[in-house]
């Protein structure tokens, strides 16, 4: 059996993870799409969470609206996957042991499980709450706990980037620095040999 | 633009978000994102219906009248968080180059978004029977849902301006 370690230092060495390590652009631009990827995600399946709870869109049918936008949260939802994985794999010894990490997995996990409690529960009824502004309670349920979920993934993806890079930021400061100095910054100073995710 | 920043790091506001900064920035980041999550959600609906992908049961005013007022919201929103991490964090934002594309291109994405706003509400009629089904006002949406995109893709590389070499204002000094 092979350990997790052993994995995650694989993972590591990837000449894909080396490659993103190594460029200027790729890690910025793979967040950047990761964020649009995720804001699309929760952006189109609030319009779902919302219609369930009779708060938006109550005047059309639940059957008619549903699919034309969950079509799209899921191709969000893979680029968001790829992208992340991509992220992940730069630094996956620090992702894996991270906390705010762990709990993003652990919400898209309760995300999935509510999705699927509806899909194959909740939405079985819905020729009864088609055209009702309204879903019953179960899935009003459901919609609140994937908003819920969802903005949790959110920040926990956000407070990733800010304890991956925890030990680097607990050093105390070079002595001497005044704000002046820092407002310039290192002159073209390079990047960060690992990219980790900086705020 | 320098001295404004460090000005503005040493008033009180800054420095309460800057002392409170474990829980607070991520806290505003947060609600910046879910913010964003609703504005190009509206975005992006209204362009799908513009492009007959989605919706089309429903007239674009429709459309428009259910997703401009999130659309609107979300802006306020982001206008709010926004200003508290300029004020957290005068120097990464003000100075540098990420910002000010941002900026710029937020301010033609508000234009175009305002200025159809008003066209669908006067012109109801024509935007349904002829001006949807045009390439060029198919193209104009594309165009549009891109700029946005671009405005959080600048968003998120206020952290890295180091990708602009020269044009950011950090290599300069």
């Amino acid at each position: 059996m092979m350990d997790v370690a052993a994995i995650l230092a694989a993972l590591d060495s990837l000449p894909l993870s080396q490659a993103i390590r190594a460029s200027l652009f790729a890690f910025p631009l793979i967040e950047a799409t990761h964020v649009i990827a995720i804001t699309l995600v929760f952006g189109t399946i609030a319009i779902v969470d919302l219609r369930l709870l009779g708060v938006a869109s109550g005047h059309r049918p639940f059957t008619r609206l549903a699919p034309e936008i969950l079509k799209w949260t899921w191709i969000a939802f893979a680029l968001a996957a790829v992208t992340g994985s991509l992220m992940f794999i730069t630094n996956a010894g620090t992702y894996f042991h991270n906390l705010p990490f762990r709990l993003k997995m652990l919400f898209m996990l309760g995300a999935g499980i509510n999705m699927a409690v509806f899909q194959f529960l909740t939405s079985t009824s819905v020729h009864l709450w088609d055209d009702r502004p309204r879903a019953p309670p179960a899935g009003r349920v459901a919609a609140i706990l994937s908003l819920c979920l969802w903005i949790g993934v959110i920040a926990m993806g956000r407070l990733i980037g800010f304890t991956s890079t925890q030990k680097a930021e607990a050093a105390p400061p070079p002595a001497g620095v005044d704000f002046d100095d820092f407002l310039g910054g290192a002159p073209g100073g390079p990047p960060p040999s690992a990219p980790v995710a900086p705020k | 633009m320098k001295q404004f920043a460090a000005w503005l790091a040493t008033t009180f506001p800054s420095v309460f978000i800057k002392t409170q900064q474990a829980w607070m920035i991520p806290t505003i980041q947060t609600i910046h994102i879910v913010g964003i999550g609703i504005a190009i959600g509206s975005v992006f609906l209204i362009t799908l219906r513009i492009l007959g992908w989605a919706g089309t049961d429903q007239t674009l005013q429709q459309i428009h009248r259910r997703f401009a007022p999130w659309l609107k919201g979300a802006v306020w929103v982001l206008a709010a968080t926004g200003l508290l991490m300029i004020v957290g964090e005068p120097a990464r934002e003000l100075v540098s180059f990420s910002f000010w594309a941002k900026m710029t291109l937020l301010a033609v994405g508000l234009t175009v978004v305002t200025l159809f706003g008003r066209t669908v509400k006067t012109h109801e009629a024509q935007w349904d029977e002829a001006l949807a089904r045009r390439g060029s006002v198919k193209v104009a949406a594309v165009a549009t849902f891109l700029v946005w995109l671009g405005v959080i893709v600048l968003g998120r590389l206020i952290a890295y301006d180091h990708v602009w070499g020269p044009l950011s204002p950090a290599a300069r000094y």
